[in-house]
Protein backbone atom coordinates (compact mmCIF):
# COMPACT_ATOMS: atom_id res chain seq x y z
CA UNK A 1 0.00 0.00 0.00
CA UNK A 2 2.66 2.92 1.03
CA UNK A 3 5.10 1.54 -2.10
CA UNK A 4 2.27 2.70 -4.38
CA UNK A 5 1.68 5.46 -2.74
CA UNK A 6 5.29 6.42 -2.72
CA UNK A 7 4.88 5.40 -6.75
CA UNK A 8 2.02 8.09 -7.23
CA UNK A 9 3.57 10.55 -5.23
CA UNK A 10 6.61 10.25 -7.75
CA UNK A 11 4.50 10.31 -11.32
CA UNK A 12 2.60 13.91 -9.63
CA UNK A 13 5.75 15.02 -8.57
CA UNK A 14 7.54 14.15 -12.36
CA UNK A 15 4.11 15.77 -13.78
CA UNK A 16 4.20 18.72 -11.87
CA UNK A 17 7.87 19.46 -12.75
CA UNK A 18 7.05 18.74 -16.97
CA UNK A 19 3.85 20.79 -16.81
CA UNK A 20 6.32 23.41 -15.50
CA UNK A 21 9.12 23.32 -17.66
CA UNK A 22 6.31 23.49 -20.71
CA UNK A 23 5.13 26.48 -19.83
CA UNK A 24 8.32 28.53 -19.63
CA UNK A 25 9.22 30.64 -22.41
CA UNK A 26 11.93 31.36 -24.15
CA UNK A 27 12.65 35.49 -25.16
CA UNK A 28 15.42 37.09 -27.04
CA UNK A 29 17.65 40.05 -25.78
CA UNK A 30 18.59 41.14 -28.27
CA UNK A 31 21.59 43.56 -29.02
CA UNK A 32 22.02 45.66 -31.80
CA UNK A 33 25.69 47.90 -32.42
CA UNK A 34 24.87 51.06 -34.47
CA UNK A 35 26.36 54.09 -35.24
CA UNK A 36 24.68 57.24 -35.53
CA UNK A 37 21.54 55.76 -37.72
CA UNK A 38 23.92 53.32 -39.36
CA UNK A 39 24.02 49.80 -38.57
CA UNK A 40 27.40 48.82 -37.71
CA UNK A 41 29.87 46.47 -39.43
CA UNK A 42 32.86 45.57 -37.98
CA UNK A 43 36.93 46.13 -40.49
CA UNK A 44 34.10 47.45 -43.70
CA UNK A 45 32.13 50.50 -42.96
CA UNK A 46 34.25 54.06 -42.08
CA UNK A 47 32.36 56.34 -40.24
CA UNK A 48 32.34 59.99 -39.89
CA UNK A 49 32.95 61.38 -36.57
CA UNK A 50 32.51 65.20 -35.20
CA UNK A 51 35.46 66.78 -35.61
CA UNK A 52 36.57 65.36 -39.46
CA UNK A 53 37.83 62.18 -38.65
CA UNK A 54 36.90 59.38 -39.93
CA UNK A 55 37.04 55.46 -38.38
CA UNK A 56 36.50 51.87 -38.73
CA UNK A 57 35.51 49.76 -35.53
CA UNK A 58 37.37 46.35 -35.77
CA UNK A 59 36.35 44.92 -32.37
CA UNK A 60 33.32 45.90 -30.11
CA UNK A 61 32.92 42.84 -27.44
CA UNK A 62 31.46 43.23 -24.01
CA UNK A 63 30.00 41.62 -20.92
CA UNK A 64 26.61 41.67 -19.96
CA UNK A 65 25.59 39.77 -16.67
CA UNK A 66 23.26 39.44 -13.58
CA UNK A 67 20.06 40.03 -16.39
CA UNK A 68 16.91 41.04 -13.98
CA UNK A 69 13.23 41.98 -15.19
CA UNK A 70 11.40 44.79 -12.59
CA UNK A 71 8.25 45.34 -11.95
CA UNK A 72 7.80 48.93 -10.42
CA UNK A 73 11.55 48.63 -9.08
CA UNK A 74 10.67 44.86 -7.55
CA UNK A 75 12.65 42.52 -8.79
CA UNK A 76 10.46 39.82 -10.20
CA UNK A 77 12.91 37.54 -12.49
CA UNK A 78 16.81 36.96 -12.47
CA UNK A 79 18.42 35.33 -14.78
CA UNK A 80 20.97 32.47 -12.97
CA UNK A 81 24.40 31.87 -13.99
CA UNK A 82 23.95 35.33 -15.88
CA UNK A 83 27.13 35.62 -17.89
CA UNK A 84 27.25 36.79 -21.38
CA UNK A 85 29.63 37.57 -23.56
CA UNK A 86 28.26 39.83 -26.64
CA UNK A 87 30.70 40.01 -29.72
CA UNK A 88 29.68 42.25 -32.39
CA UNK A 89 31.69 39.92 -34.42
CA UNK A 90 29.24 36.76 -33.57
CA UNK A 91 25.28 37.02 -34.91
CA UNK A 92 24.44 34.38 -31.82
CA UNK A 93 25.74 35.60 -29.32
CA UNK A 94 24.07 39.12 -30.05
CA UNK A 95 20.84 37.62 -28.90
CA UNK A 96 20.66 36.58 -25.84
CA UNK A 97 18.20 33.71 -24.76
CA UNK A 98 16.39 33.94 -21.36
CA UNK A 99 13.80 31.25 -20.12
CA UNK A 100 11.25 33.33 -18.15
CA UNK A 101 7.91 32.01 -16.58
CA UNK A 102 4.86 32.82 -18.77
CA UNK A 103 2.73 36.14 -18.25
CA UNK A 104 5.31 37.70 -16.22
CA UNK A 105 4.00 41.64 -15.82
CA UNK A 106 7.18 44.12 -15.87
CA UNK A 107 8.42 46.94 -17.09
CA UNK A 108 11.90 47.13 -16.45
CA UNK A 109 15.20 45.06 -17.66
CA UNK A 110 18.51 45.90 -15.07
CA UNK A 111 21.88 43.95 -16.22
CA UNK A 112 25.09 44.87 -15.37
CA UNK A 113 27.77 45.78 -18.19
CA UNK A 114 30.94 44.38 -16.85
CA UNK A 115 30.99 41.24 -14.18
CA UNK A 116 31.00 42.06 -10.47
CA UNK A 117 34.08 42.09 -8.20
CA UNK A 118 33.28 38.81 -6.83
CA UNK A 119 33.14 36.78 -9.97
CA UNK A 120 36.59 38.99 -10.72
CA UNK A 121 38.15 37.38 -7.31
CA UNK A 122 36.98 33.92 -8.13
CA UNK A 123 39.64 32.52 -10.32
CA UNK A 124 39.22 30.41 -13.51
CA UNK A 125 35.95 30.05 -14.61
CA UNK A 126 34.48 28.28 -17.79
CA UNK A 127 31.66 29.34 -20.73
CA UNK A 128 31.55 33.03 -21.63
CA UNK A 129 33.66 33.29 -18.75
CA UNK A 130 36.81 31.10 -19.86
CA UNK A 131 39.88 33.35 -20.40
CA UNK A 132 40.35 31.76 -23.53
CA UNK A 133 37.56 34.44 -24.96
CA UNK A 134 40.32 36.84 -24.51
CA UNK A 135 38.59 39.62 -22.31
CA UNK A 136 40.48 38.73 -19.12
CA UNK A 137 43.66 40.65 -18.43
CA UNK A 138 46.43 38.08 -17.83
CA UNK A 139 49.45 40.67 -15.79
CA UNK A 140 46.67 42.04 -13.25
CA UNK A 141 44.05 39.47 -12.35
CA UNK A 142 40.38 40.91 -13.64
CA UNK A 143 38.03 40.70 -16.34
CA UNK A 144 37.70 43.58 -19.38
CA UNK A 145 34.61 44.32 -19.05
CA UNK A 146 34.43 46.32 -22.68
CA UNK A 147 36.47 46.34 -25.65
CA UNK A 148 36.56 48.58 -28.45
CA UNK A 149 39.08 48.46 -31.27
CA UNK A 150 39.67 50.23 -34.57
CA UNK A 151 41.21 52.63 -36.69
CA UNK A 152 41.56 56.11 -37.12
CA UNK A 153 43.68 58.51 -38.79
CA UNK A 154 43.96 60.90 -35.81
CA UNK A 155 45.78 57.86 -34.05
CA UNK A 156 49.91 58.37 -34.15
CA UNK A 157 50.14 54.56 -33.05
CA UNK A 158 51.11 51.72 -34.70
CA UNK A 159 48.95 50.92 -38.10
CA UNK A 160 46.64 54.44 -36.29
CA UNK A 161 44.90 51.69 -34.33
CA UNK A 162 42.81 52.56 -30.80
CA UNK A 163 42.38 49.96 -27.91
CA UNK A 164 40.05 50.70 -25.42
CA UNK A 165 39.72 47.89 -22.60
CA UNK A 166 37.95 48.83 -20.20
CA UNK A 167 37.50 46.97 -17.16
CA UNK A 168 38.42 47.00 -13.03
CA UNK A 169 36.77 45.69 -9.96
CA UNK A 170 38.69 47.72 -7.13
CA UNK A 171 37.95 50.66 -5.57
CA UNK A 172 38.13 53.31 -6.95
CA UNK A 173 38.76 52.27 -10.35
CA UNK A 174 35.57 49.97 -10.00
CA UNK A 175 34.06 50.59 -13.69
CA UNK A 176 31.34 48.18 -13.58
CA UNK A 177 27.70 49.60 -14.56
CA UNK A 178 24.07 48.92 -13.96
CA UNK A 179 21.60 49.26 -16.84
CA UNK A 180 17.98 49.80 -16.02
CA UNK A 181 15.48 50.10 -19.35
CA UNK A 182 11.94 50.74 -20.05
CA UNK A 183 10.33 48.06 -21.34
CA UNK A 184 6.84 47.07 -22.01
CA UNK A 185 6.70 43.02 -22.16
CA UNK A 186 9.78 40.57 -21.35
CA UNK A 187 8.56 38.75 -24.79
CA UNK A 188 11.30 40.41 -27.40
CA UNK A 189 13.57 43.22 -26.34
CA UNK A 190 15.70 44.74 -28.75
CA UNK A 191 18.51 47.35 -27.05
CA UNK A 192 20.47 49.59 -29.61
CA UNK A 193 24.00 50.44 -28.09
CA UNK A 194 24.93 53.63 -30.40
CA UNK A 195 28.74 54.29 -30.60
CA UNK A 196 28.52 57.09 -32.24
CA UNK A 197 27.81 59.46 -28.79
CA UNK A 198 30.99 57.51 -27.74
CA UNK A 199 32.91 58.41 -30.21
CA UNK A 200 32.03 61.95 -30.90
CA UNK A 201 32.91 62.41 -27.21
CA UNK A 202 36.13 60.97 -27.62
CA UNK A 203 39.55 63.05 -28.69
CA UNK A 204 41.01 60.43 -31.17
CA UNK A 205 44.49 62.41 -31.37
CA UNK A 206 45.09 62.42 -27.54
CA UNK A 207 43.05 59.29 -26.17
CA UNK A 208 43.27 56.22 -28.13
CA UNK A 209 44.81 53.50 -25.64
CA UNK A 210 42.95 52.37 -22.23
CA UNK A 211 44.02 48.60 -20.97
CA UNK A 212 43.86 48.75 -17.61
CA UNK A 213 41.89 50.21 -14.79
CA UNK A 214 42.01 53.81 -14.20
CA UNK A 215 39.62 56.68 -14.12
CA UNK A 216 39.79 56.96 -17.45
CA UNK A 217 38.37 53.88 -18.22
CA UNK A 218 35.54 54.69 -14.62
CA UNK A 219 34.62 57.73 -17.01
CA UNK A 220 34.25 56.03 -20.29
CA UNK A 221 32.52 53.03 -18.96
CA UNK A 222 29.82 55.14 -17.28
CA UNK A 223 29.73 57.08 -20.67
CA UNK A 224 29.02 53.65 -22.73
CA UNK A 225 26.22 52.67 -20.18
CA UNK A 226 24.39 55.55 -21.79
CA UNK A 227 24.14 54.21 -24.68
CA UNK A 228 22.26 52.01 -24.39
CA UNK A 229 18.30 52.40 -25.59
CA UNK A 230 15.82 50.08 -26.10
CA UNK A 231 14.77 49.92 -29.72
CA UNK B 1 14.71 -2.14 9.92
CA UNK B 2 18.25 -3.47 10.22
CA UNK B 3 17.95 -2.58 6.20
CA UNK B 4 17.93 0.69 7.09
CA UNK B 5 20.52 0.57 9.22
CA UNK B 6 23.07 -0.95 7.38
CA UNK B 7 22.09 1.56 4.46
CA UNK B 8 22.70 4.23 6.86
CA UNK B 9 26.13 2.89 7.88
CA UNK B 10 26.73 2.73 4.06
CA UNK B 11 26.56 6.44 2.98
CA UNK B 12 28.18 7.45 6.13
CA UNK B 13 30.84 5.14 4.40
CA UNK B 14 31.01 6.65 1.50
CA UNK B 15 31.00 9.89 2.76
CA UNK B 16 33.97 9.18 4.52
CA UNK B 17 35.82 7.67 1.54
CA UNK B 18 34.92 10.74 -0.71
CA UNK B 19 36.40 13.15 2.08
CA UNK B 20 39.29 11.26 2.49
CA UNK B 21 39.58 11.00 -1.28
CA UNK B 22 40.38 14.58 -1.56
CA UNK B 23 42.20 14.87 1.64
CA UNK B 24 44.88 12.89 0.81
CA UNK B 25 45.97 15.38 -1.97
CA UNK B 26 46.54 17.80 0.81
CA UNK B 27 46.70 18.23 4.03
CA UNK B 28 47.50 20.93 5.90
CA UNK B 29 49.96 20.23 8.15
CA UNK B 30 49.29 20.18 11.87
CA UNK B 31 49.29 23.62 14.41
CA UNK B 32 49.47 25.62 10.44
CA UNK B 33 46.96 27.96 9.47
CA UNK B 34 43.79 27.20 6.99
CA UNK B 35 44.74 27.59 3.59
CA UNK B 36 43.06 30.21 2.08
CA UNK B 37 42.27 28.06 -1.47
CA UNK B 38 38.89 26.97 -1.77
CA UNK B 39 39.16 23.58 -2.66
CA UNK B 40 35.38 22.84 -3.12
CA UNK B 41 35.59 25.37 -6.12
CA UNK B 42 38.15 22.92 -7.55
CA UNK B 43 38.28 19.38 -5.83
CA UNK B 44 41.60 17.99 -6.40
CA UNK B 45 41.95 14.62 -7.94
CA UNK B 46 45.25 12.27 -9.06
CA UNK B 47 43.99 12.61 -12.74
CA UNK B 48 44.03 16.27 -12.09
CA UNK B 49 47.38 16.56 -10.52
CA UNK B 50 49.07 14.30 -13.11
CA UNK B 51 47.74 16.16 -15.70
CA UNK B 52 48.81 19.75 -13.80
CA UNK B 53 52.20 18.42 -13.48
CA UNK B 54 52.19 17.55 -17.35
CA UNK B 55 51.33 20.66 -17.64
CA UNK B 56 53.91 22.69 -15.38
CA UNK B 57 56.57 20.92 -17.51
CA UNK B 58 55.05 21.40 -21.05
CA UNK B 59 56.47 23.70 -23.46
CA UNK B 60 53.78 23.63 -25.29
CA UNK B 61 52.76 26.59 -23.17
CA UNK B 62 55.13 28.82 -25.12
CA UNK B 63 54.69 30.40 -28.43
CA UNK B 64 57.88 28.53 -30.24
CA UNK B 65 57.49 25.04 -27.89
CA UNK B 66 60.78 25.79 -26.05
CA UNK B 67 59.59 27.53 -22.03
CA UNK B 68 57.95 25.47 -19.78
CA UNK B 69 57.05 26.70 -16.25
CA UNK B 70 59.58 24.55 -14.92
CA UNK B 71 62.47 26.60 -17.10
CA UNK B 72 62.35 29.61 -14.29
CA UNK B 73 60.35 27.17 -11.91
CA UNK B 74 62.81 24.08 -11.21
CA UNK B 75 62.21 21.68 -8.25
CA UNK B 76 65.67 21.06 -7.09
CA UNK B 77 65.79 25.36 -6.67
CA UNK B 78 62.11 25.17 -4.63
CA UNK B 79 61.25 26.17 -7.70
CA UNK B 80 62.67 29.09 -8.71
CA UNK B 81 64.94 29.93 -11.36
CA UNK B 82 68.74 28.71 -11.41
CA UNK B 83 71.32 31.05 -11.03
CA UNK B 84 69.41 33.98 -12.77
CA UNK B 85 69.34 37.24 -10.92
CA UNK B 86 65.92 38.16 -13.32
CA UNK B 87 64.20 35.80 -15.03
CA UNK B 88 65.17 33.99 -18.19
CA UNK B 89 62.10 33.15 -21.14
CA UNK B 90 61.59 32.83 -24.75
CA UNK B 91 64.52 34.00 -27.03
CA UNK B 92 66.69 34.32 -24.25
CA UNK B 93 65.13 37.35 -22.97
CA UNK B 94 65.30 39.01 -19.95
CA UNK B 95 62.17 39.47 -18.00
CA UNK B 96 62.43 42.94 -15.24
CA UNK B 97 61.97 40.31 -11.90
CA UNK B 98 63.47 37.53 -10.05
CA UNK B 99 61.07 34.53 -10.26
CA UNK B 100 59.94 33.54 -6.64
CA UNK B 101 60.35 29.95 -5.28
CA UNK B 102 57.33 28.08 -5.18
CA UNK B 103 55.86 26.50 -2.33
CA UNK B 104 52.38 26.34 0.35
CA UNK B 105 50.96 28.10 -2.75
CA UNK B 106 47.50 26.99 -0.81
CA UNK B 107 48.31 29.50 1.68
CA UNK B 108 48.76 32.47 -0.81
CA UNK B 109 45.56 35.20 -1.03
CA UNK B 110 47.92 37.54 -3.46
CA UNK B 111 50.26 36.55 -6.23
CA UNK B 112 53.24 38.08 -7.44
CA UNK B 113 56.10 40.29 -6.66
CA UNK B 114 53.82 43.11 -6.35
CA UNK B 115 50.71 40.62 -5.88
CA UNK B 116 49.03 41.64 -9.23
CA UNK B 117 47.27 38.07 -9.68
CA UNK B 118 44.40 37.83 -7.48
CA UNK B 119 43.84 34.06 -7.57
CA UNK B 120 46.35 30.87 -8.17
CA UNK B 121 43.99 29.62 -10.78
CA UNK B 122 44.86 33.05 -12.95
CA UNK B 123 48.41 32.73 -12.22
CA UNK B 124 49.51 30.43 -15.18
CA UNK B 125 48.16 33.42 -17.77
CA UNK B 126 50.49 36.25 -16.80
CA UNK B 127 53.76 33.74 -17.67
CA UNK B 128 52.02 32.06 -20.65
CA UNK B 129 51.46 36.17 -22.11
CA UNK B 130 54.39 37.75 -20.99
CA UNK B 131 56.55 38.68 -24.21
CA UNK B 132 59.40 37.98 -22.21
CA UNK B 133 58.55 34.86 -20.42
CA UNK B 134 56.32 32.22 -22.55
CA UNK B 135 55.00 35.22 -25.35
CA UNK B 136 51.85 32.77 -25.88
CA UNK B 137 48.07 33.53 -25.69
CA UNK B 138 45.69 30.82 -23.73
CA UNK B 139 43.59 30.38 -27.12
CA UNK B 140 46.76 28.84 -28.83
CA UNK B 141 47.62 26.50 -26.07
CA UNK B 142 44.56 24.93 -25.79
CA UNK B 143 44.42 24.90 -29.53
CA UNK B 144 48.04 22.88 -29.53
CA UNK B 145 47.00 20.73 -26.41
CA UNK B 146 43.60 20.12 -28.45
CA UNK B 147 46.02 18.95 -31.54
CA UNK B 148 48.74 16.57 -29.75
CA UNK B 149 48.67 13.00 -28.69
CA UNK B 150 48.83 13.09 -25.21
CA UNK B 151 46.42 15.98 -23.92
CA UNK B 152 42.59 14.73 -24.97
CA UNK B 153 43.44 12.02 -23.34
CA UNK B 154 44.43 13.23 -20.05
CA UNK B 155 41.91 16.29 -20.32
CA UNK B 156 38.97 12.96 -20.76
CA UNK B 157 40.34 11.42 -17.58
CA UNK B 158 40.72 14.66 -15.41
CA UNK B 159 37.64 16.12 -16.44
CA UNK B 160 35.47 13.62 -18.17
CA UNK B 161 35.89 15.72 -21.44
CA UNK B 162 37.68 15.22 -24.88
CA UNK B 163 37.34 19.09 -25.43
CA UNK B 164 40.23 21.01 -23.83
CA UNK B 165 39.20 24.69 -22.37
CA UNK B 166 41.27 27.44 -20.51
CA UNK B 167 39.24 26.89 -18.21
CA UNK B 168 40.49 23.24 -17.45
CA UNK B 169 44.11 23.84 -18.55
CA UNK B 170 44.49 26.21 -15.40
CA UNK B 171 42.67 24.66 -12.72
CA UNK B 172 44.93 21.50 -13.41
CA UNK B 173 48.08 23.49 -13.37
CA UNK B 174 46.93 24.93 -10.26
CA UNK B 175 46.02 21.52 -8.63
CA UNK B 176 49.66 20.86 -9.46
CA UNK B 177 50.80 23.51 -7.47
CA UNK B 178 48.79 23.26 -4.41
CA UNK B 179 50.72 19.60 -4.21
CA UNK B 180 54.25 21.48 -3.71
CA UNK B 181 53.48 21.75 -0.04
CA UNK B 182 56.74 21.91 1.92
CA UNK B 183 56.76 21.49 5.97
CA UNK B 184 59.52 18.92 6.46
CA UNK B 185 62.61 20.91 7.12
CA UNK B 186 64.42 19.66 10.22
CA UNK B 187 63.11 23.10 11.71
CA UNK B 188 59.69 21.39 11.43
CA UNK B 189 60.89 17.88 12.74
CA UNK B 190 61.76 20.36 16.22
CA UNK B 191 58.62 22.19 16.09
CA UNK B 192 57.16 18.63 16.50
CA UNK B 193 59.55 17.43 19.02
CA UNK B 194 61.42 14.77 17.22
CA UNK B 195 64.76 16.33 16.58
CA UNK B 196 66.60 19.25 18.43
CA UNK B 197 68.29 21.82 17.24
CA UNK B 198 72.21 22.73 17.86
CA UNK B 199 73.16 25.37 19.96
CA UNK B 200 74.25 27.44 17.47
CA UNK B 201 70.74 26.79 15.41
CA UNK B 202 68.90 27.38 18.58
CA UNK B 203 70.74 31.35 19.04
CA UNK B 204 70.45 31.76 15.64
CA UNK B 205 66.47 30.89 16.06
CA UNK B 206 66.07 33.38 18.73
CA UNK B 207 67.52 36.20 16.97
CA UNK B 208 65.53 35.47 13.74
CA UNK B 209 62.25 35.63 16.52
CA UNK B 210 63.69 38.84 17.93
CA UNK B 211 64.68 41.01 14.03
CA UNK B 212 62.80 38.63 11.52
CA UNK B 213 59.65 36.85 12.44
CA UNK B 214 57.46 39.82 12.19
CA UNK B 215 57.72 39.80 8.83
CA UNK B 216 59.27 36.22 7.76
CA UNK B 217 56.10 34.87 10.13
CA UNK B 218 56.24 31.31 11.21
CA UNK B 219 55.17 28.83 10.30
CA UNK B 220 54.91 29.57 6.56
CA UNK B 221 58.10 32.16 7.05
CA UNK B 222 55.74 34.92 4.86
CA UNK B 223 52.96 37.00 6.72
CA UNK B 224 51.75 36.92 3.16
CA UNK B 225 51.77 41.06 3.24
CA UNK B 226 53.63 43.49 1.82
CA UNK B 227 56.63 45.39 3.15
CA UNK B 228 59.18 47.69 2.46
CA UNK B 229 62.42 45.95 3.99
CA UNK B 230 64.89 49.03 2.91
CA UNK B 231 66.08 47.67 -0.87
CA UNK B 232 67.80 50.90 -2.52
CA UNK B 233 65.50 51.57 -5.56
CA UNK B 234 67.49 49.98 -8.73
CA UNK B 235 67.05 52.85 -11.38
CA UNK B 236 67.82 50.96 -14.10
CA UNK B 237 64.71 49.00 -13.45
CA UNK B 238 62.89 51.44 -11.45
CA UNK B 239 60.47 48.93 -10.42
CA UNK B 240 58.19 50.73 -7.43
CA UNK B 241 56.36 47.19 -6.31
CA UNK B 242 52.68 47.11 -4.87
CA UNK B 243 52.49 50.96 -5.80
CA UNK B 244 51.97 49.57 -9.64
CA UNK B 245 48.97 47.64 -8.52
CA UNK B 246 47.25 49.98 -6.20
CA UNK B 247 48.68 52.98 -7.53
CA UNK B 248 48.85 54.44 -3.94
CA UNK B 249 51.78 56.04 -2.65
CA UNK B 250 51.44 54.42 0.75
CA UNK B 251 52.62 51.19 -1.17
CA UNK B 252 56.07 53.11 -2.87
CA UNK B 253 58.54 50.20 -2.88
CA UNK B 254 56.28 47.39 -0.87
CA UNK B 255 56.95 43.97 -1.98
CA UNK B 256 55.25 40.78 -1.16
CA UNK B 257 57.39 39.12 1.60
CA UNK B 258 58.92 35.35 0.49
CA UNK B 259 58.90 33.00 2.46
CA UNK B 260 61.66 31.55 3.64
CA UNK B 261 61.75 27.96 3.25
CA UNK B 262 64.15 26.24 1.67
CA UNK B 263 65.74 29.73 1.35
CA UNK B 264 69.37 27.85 0.84
CA UNK B 265 68.40 27.09 -2.75
CA UNK B 266 66.43 29.91 -4.21
CA UNK B 267 69.90 32.26 -4.66
CA UNK B 268 69.97 35.05 -5.71
CA UNK B 269 67.75 36.73 -3.27
CA UNK B 270 65.31 39.56 -3.71
CA UNK B 271 62.50 40.56 -6.37
CA UNK B 272 65.51 41.67 -8.70
CA UNK B 273 67.71 39.09 -7.35
CA UNK B 274 70.34 41.65 -6.19
CA UNK B 275 71.93 39.84 -3.79
CA UNK B 276 73.52 36.34 -4.19
CA UNK B 277 74.41 34.79 -0.84
CA UNK B 278 72.39 35.16 2.91
CA UNK B 279 75.55 36.53 4.18
CA UNK B 280 75.00 39.35 1.64
CA UNK B 281 71.23 39.69 2.96
CA UNK B 282 72.53 39.98 6.38
CA UNK B 283 74.64 42.78 5.33
CA UNK B 284 71.62 44.50 4.06
CA UNK B 285 69.93 44.12 7.06
CA UNK B 286 72.41 45.08 9.44
CA UNK B 287 74.01 47.81 7.22
CA UNK B 288 72.56 48.96 4.32
CA UNK B 289 68.84 50.13 5.02
CA UNK B 290 67.35 52.90 3.39
CA UNK B 291 65.47 54.95 4.68
CA UNK B 292 61.89 56.09 2.83
CA UNK B 293 58.28 57.13 3.74
CA UNK B 294 57.22 53.85 3.49
CA UNK B 295 60.13 51.82 5.37
CA UNK B 296 58.69 49.04 7.65
CA UNK B 297 59.01 50.53 11.03
CA UNK B 298 60.14 47.17 12.23
CA UNK B 299 63.63 48.16 10.37
CA UNK B 300 63.49 52.11 11.09
CA UNK B 301 65.99 51.02 14.16
CA UNK B 302 69.11 49.39 12.84
CA UNK B 303 69.55 45.55 13.59
CA UNK B 304 72.74 45.05 15.42
CA UNK B 305 74.05 41.34 14.63
CA UNK B 306 77.85 40.28 15.47
CA UNK B 307 79.59 38.26 13.13
CA UNK B 308 78.76 35.03 15.16
CA UNK B 309 75.03 36.04 15.66
CA UNK B 310 75.35 36.08 11.61
CA UNK B 311 76.57 32.85 11.18
CA UNK B 312 74.02 31.51 13.58
CA UNK B 313 71.39 33.34 11.94
CA UNK B 314 72.61 31.50 8.50
CA UNK B 315 72.41 27.83 10.54
CA UNK B 316 69.03 28.66 11.52
CA UNK B 317 67.90 30.06 7.84
CA UNK B 318 69.47 26.28 6.58
CA UNK B 319 67.21 24.15 8.85
CA UNK B 320 64.61 25.53 6.90
CA UNK B 321 66.02 23.48 3.92
CA UNK B 322 63.56 20.50 2.93
CA UNK B 323 64.85 17.44 0.96
CA UNK B 324 62.19 15.43 0.52
CA UNK B 325 60.77 18.34 -0.59
CA UNK B 326 63.35 19.34 -2.96
CA UNK B 327 64.00 15.89 -4.64
CA UNK B 328 60.01 14.69 -4.09
CA UNK B 329 59.61 12.12 -7.33
CA UNK B 330 55.67 13.03 -7.11
CA UNK B 331 56.57 16.84 -8.01
CA UNK B 332 59.36 15.82 -11.21
CA UNK B 333 59.19 15.45 -14.48
CA UNK B 334 56.68 13.05 -15.25
CA UNK B 335 58.61 10.85 -17.76
CA UNK B 336 55.49 8.30 -17.76
CA UNK B 337 53.83 10.74 -19.44
CA UNK B 338 56.12 12.43 -21.81
CA UNK B 339 59.15 9.74 -22.97
CA UNK B 340 57.69 6.79 -24.84
CA UNK B 341 57.41 3.12 -23.14
CA UNK B 342 60.33 1.24 -23.87
CA UNK B 343 58.69 -1.68 -26.61
CA UNK B 344 58.23 -4.79 -24.80
C1 LIG C 1 60.49 33.26 -17.95
C2 LIG C 1 60.43 32.79 -16.61
C3 LIG C 1 59.10 32.29 -16.06
C4 LIG C 1 58.27 31.35 -16.59
C5 LIG C 1 58.37 30.62 -17.91
C6 LIG C 1 57.22 31.16 -15.61
N1 LIG C 1 57.43 31.95 -14.53
FE1 LIG C 1 56.34 31.99 -12.83
N2 LIG C 1 57.32 33.62 -12.23
C7 LIG C 1 58.39 34.20 -12.89
C8 LIG C 1 58.68 35.49 -12.31
C9 LIG C 1 59.78 36.44 -12.75
C10 LIG C 1 57.72 35.70 -11.28
C11 LIG C 1 57.55 36.94 -10.44
C12 LIG C 1 56.93 37.97 -11.34
C13 LIG C 1 56.46 39.22 -10.70
O1 LIG C 1 56.42 39.30 -9.48
O2 LIG C 1 56.10 40.14 -11.44
C14 LIG C 1 56.90 34.48 -11.26
C15 LIG C 1 55.87 34.26 -10.35
C16 LIG C 1 55.14 33.10 -10.27
C17 LIG C 1 54.21 32.77 -9.22
C18 LIG C 1 53.85 33.64 -8.02
C19 LIG C 1 54.54 33.19 -6.77
C20 LIG C 1 54.25 34.04 -5.58
O3 LIG C 1 54.72 33.67 -4.50
O4 LIG C 1 53.58 35.07 -5.68
C21 LIG C 1 53.66 31.55 -9.54
C22 LIG C 1 52.62 30.79 -8.74
C23 LIG C 1 54.25 31.14 -10.80
N3 LIG C 1 55.16 32.08 -11.20
C24 LIG C 1 53.91 29.99 -11.50
C25 LIG C 1 54.27 29.79 -12.83
C26 LIG C 1 53.62 28.85 -13.72
C27 LIG C 1 52.49 27.91 -13.34
C28 LIG C 1 54.23 28.95 -14.92
C29 LIG C 1 53.89 28.23 -16.20
C30 LIG C 1 52.57 28.45 -16.73
C31 LIG C 1 55.28 29.95 -14.78
N4 LIG C 1 55.26 30.44 -13.50
C32 LIG C 1 56.16 30.29 -15.79
C33 LIG C 1 59.08 33.64 -13.94
C34 LIG C 1 58.56 32.68 -14.77
C1 LIG D 1 59.57 44.54 7.57
C2 LIG D 1 59.46 43.20 7.14
C3 LIG D 1 60.74 42.36 7.09
C4 LIG D 1 61.61 42.06 8.09
C5 LIG D 1 61.57 42.51 9.53
C6 LIG D 1 62.59 41.17 7.52
N1 LIG D 1 62.31 40.95 6.19
FE1 LIG D 1 63.35 39.76 4.95
N2 LIG D 1 62.18 40.37 3.40
C7 LIG D 1 61.11 41.24 3.49
C8 LIG D 1 60.66 41.59 2.18
C9 LIG D 1 59.50 42.53 1.85
C10 LIG D 1 61.48 40.90 1.28
C11 LIG D 1 61.41 40.97 -0.26
C12 LIG D 1 61.99 42.32 -0.63
C13 LIG D 1 62.15 42.54 -2.10
O1 LIG D 1 62.54 41.61 -2.81
O2 LIG D 1 61.93 43.67 -2.53
C14 LIG D 1 62.42 40.13 2.09
C15 LIG D 1 63.37 39.28 1.56
C16 LIG D 1 64.22 38.50 2.33
C17 LIG D 1 65.07 37.46 1.80
C18 LIG D 1 65.17 37.04 0.34
C19 LIG D 1 64.36 35.79 0.10
C20 LIG D 1 64.28 35.39 -1.35
O3 LIG D 1 64.00 34.21 -1.61
O4 LIG D 1 64.46 36.24 -2.24
C21 LIG D 1 65.74 36.94 2.86
C22 LIG D 1 66.75 35.80 2.79
C23 LIG D 1 65.32 37.63 4.04
N3 LIG D 1 64.38 38.57 3.68
C24 LIG D 1 65.77 37.37 5.31
C25 LIG D 1 65.43 38.16 6.40
C26 LIG D 1 66.08 38.05 7.67
C27 LIG D 1 67.19 37.06 8.00
C28 LIG D 1 65.51 38.98 8.47
C29 LIG D 1 65.88 39.34 9.90
C30 LIG D 1 67.22 39.77 10.07
C31 LIG D 1 64.48 39.66 7.71
N4 LIG D 1 64.48 39.13 6.44
C32 LIG D 1 63.66 40.62 8.21
C33 LIG D 1 60.58 41.73 4.66
C34 LIG D 1 61.19 41.67 5.90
Amino acid sequence: MKFKFFILLNLYFLFIQNTLAQSEIVTTLNFIPKFGNAALILNDSTYPKNNGDSIKIESLKFYISNIEFLNNDKVIWQEKNSFHLVDASSATSMKIKLVIPPNITCNKIRFNLGIDSLVNVSGVLGGDLDPTKGMYWTWQSGYINFKLEGKSKKCKTRNNEFHFHLGGYQTPYSALQSITLNINNPEKISVVIDLQKLMNEIDLSKQNKIMSPSSEAVFLSKKISQLFSIK
Amino acid sequence: MKKKLLIFIFCGFCLVAFKLQETIFFTEPINWPKANYDFSKNPLSAQKIELGRALFYEPMLSRNNTISCASCHSQYTAFTHVDHDLSHGIDDRIGTRNSPALMNLAWHKLFMWDGAINHLDVQSLAPINHPDEMDEKIESVVTKLQKSKIYPGLFKKAFGDTVITGEYTLKAISQYMLTLVSANSKYDSVMRKQSTFTAQEKNGYNLFKKNCSSCHKEPLFTNLEFENNGLALDKSLNDFGRMKVTKKNSDSLKFKVPTLRNVEFSYPYMHDGRYKRLSDVLKHYTEKIQTSPTLAKQLQKPIILSSNEKVDLIAFLLTLTDKEFIFNPKFSYPKNIFLPKPQE
